[in-house]
């Protein structure tokens, strides 16, 4: 049980990340699932996420038709920049009602607003409650703000350092340094806007 | 993952290693296997202008069994999920693996970016399995566990090393604080970092019960977090 809650920042660029997720359970509602999840682009895509993936295809960035080819039993996701936007895409999907389990992952104070709102009753919610252990071993803090965007944790410390060095010597611009570090993460789950402002403020960039 | 002779070393590939585990020597890139956890990162990033970068083929069980927890591309045998995860709290409105009267609790090792030792895992293991707990049995490290009684792991690979690894349970509410006390307390044992969560299902008066059990634990909880907002059913709408 891990993933996106485990995303790092302040409150004020944590309110710029928003994910909303769609799934089936494999064991029970799985079979013949890929033409619903299809449904799921469908109504997401025209709101026009900052980033949209399935964890058996991968990302925006590197699928050029993802609808296309999404499979039975995959998770697909779209990742928007603010609440309203989530918000539009929840309501779609709440009226579509493709029986599908909708995930969203957010500030939690966001998600029990959102739900009074639109009539949603919050069935499970999943916390972290941090990083422990040896945190010597630990990358400095802003690098964590990028690298936790991957799940999986394919997005490099290194990477990120490298990228802010470029970006402060006009190597790349901020954007194209973004895409590339959320590349990395095979699900493209990556909050490339979001990104984008993290390396800006690293870089010392207005 | 294999270095081939026509590298250059010009060490474009070094940033991309989540491990940190490639340097460039004598103008080759040289990878650090005992560090290198295959999560294929480097191959996939597809920055090497000679294409010198390539999966080992003749793979040994160790080996694989880095990648499975390592590469997300990689369907593990005891989940058939991708990756190193399960379908936890995300599909419980269907499934009700978590319900009332219980929490769901991930000790993910080797998150953020650190890695993992599978000895690491076996001790945070053994610690939540003094409580009695019940391991998530789609989830790749308890199929590594030989008593799953104890968390006791297969000694085979206790010293491989992973992208993270999920120990992953199921806790009735009246020993949750317990066993967040003992993974604090084991905590302070281990070479590597976790990640810490927790999920629960909501009351019906739509209240989560385990914010109490977290305070009582000594935690605190983040900001942000993961919600199933109960959409899902048996059948789908085609």
């Amino acid at each position: 049980m891990t993933h996106t809650l485990h995303r790092r920042g302040t409150k004020e660029s944590l309110r710029t990340d928003y994910i909303v997720f769609g799934i089936t359970a494999q064991q029970f509602n799985g079979k013949d699932s890929a033409q619903v999840l299809k449904k799921f682009f469908d109504i997401v895509s025209p709101l026009h996420p900052t980033n949209m993936g399935d964890m058996r295809q991968g990302g925006m960035l590197t699928v050029a038709d993802l609808p296309a080819g999404v499979q039975d039993n995959s998770i697909v996701h779209a990742v928007f920049n603010d609440l309203e936007t989530l918000e539009e895409a929840v309501r779609r999907l709440k009226t579509a009602d493709l029986g599908i389990s909708i995930v969203v992952s957010s500030l939690c104070d966001d998600v029990a607003e959102l739900a009074k709102r639109n009539n949603v009753k919050l069935h499970t919610q999943e916390v972290s409650l941090g990083i422990h252990g040896n945190l010597k071993k630990l990358p400095a803090e802003e690098f964590l703000h990028v690298t936790t965007q991957c799940g999986h944790g394919l997005i490099a410390a290194n990477l990120v350092k490298s990228m802010v060095e470029k970006v402060k010597n006009g190597k790349i611009t901020p954007r194209k340094a973004s895409e590339e570090i959320c590349k990395q993460c095979s699900c493209g789950v990556g909050n490339i806007n979001r990104t984008e402002a993290l390396l800006k403020d690293m870089a010392g960039i207005a | 993952m294999l270095v081939m002779d026509t590298c250059i070393g010009c060490g474009l590939c070094v940033p991309y290693c989540p491990m940190n585990a490639i340097e460039v020597k004598d103008r080759k890139a040289v990878i650090d296997l005992d560090e290198c956890v295959e999560c294929g990162v480097c191959l996939k990033a597809k920055v090497c202008p000679k294409d010198a970068l390539k999966n080992d083929e003749t793979y040994t069980e160790a080996r694989l069994l880095r990648k499975t927890f390592s590469d997300p591309w990689v369907t593990h045998k005891s989940t058939n999920v991708l990756g190193r995860g399960t379908e936890e709290m995300k599909t419980n409105d269907v499934t009700n693996r978590f319900g009332k009267g219980v929490c769901g609790i991930a000790v993910e090792l080797g998150r953020p970016g650190t890695g993992t030792r599978f000895y690491d895992v076996e001790k945070v293991a053994k610690a939540c399995a003094a409580s009695n707990v019940e391991f998530e049995p789609y989830n790749p490290v308890t199929s590594l566990m030989t008593n799953v009684k104890t968390g006791e792991m297969n000694k085979e690979f206790i010293n491989e090393k992973a992208l993270s690894a999920i120990v992953e349970f199921i806790c009735p509410n009246d020993k949750v604080v317990q066993v967040l006390k003992d993974i604090k307390k084991v905590s302070a044992e281990l070479d590597t970092v976790f990640s810490l969560d927790i999920c629960c299902m909501a009351e019906d008066d739509g209240s989560f019960p385990m914010y109490a059990m977290i305070k009582e634990a000594g935690f605190t909880s983040s900001l942000n977090g993961k919600t199933n907002i109960g959409m899902g059913r048996m059948q789908l709408k085609f």
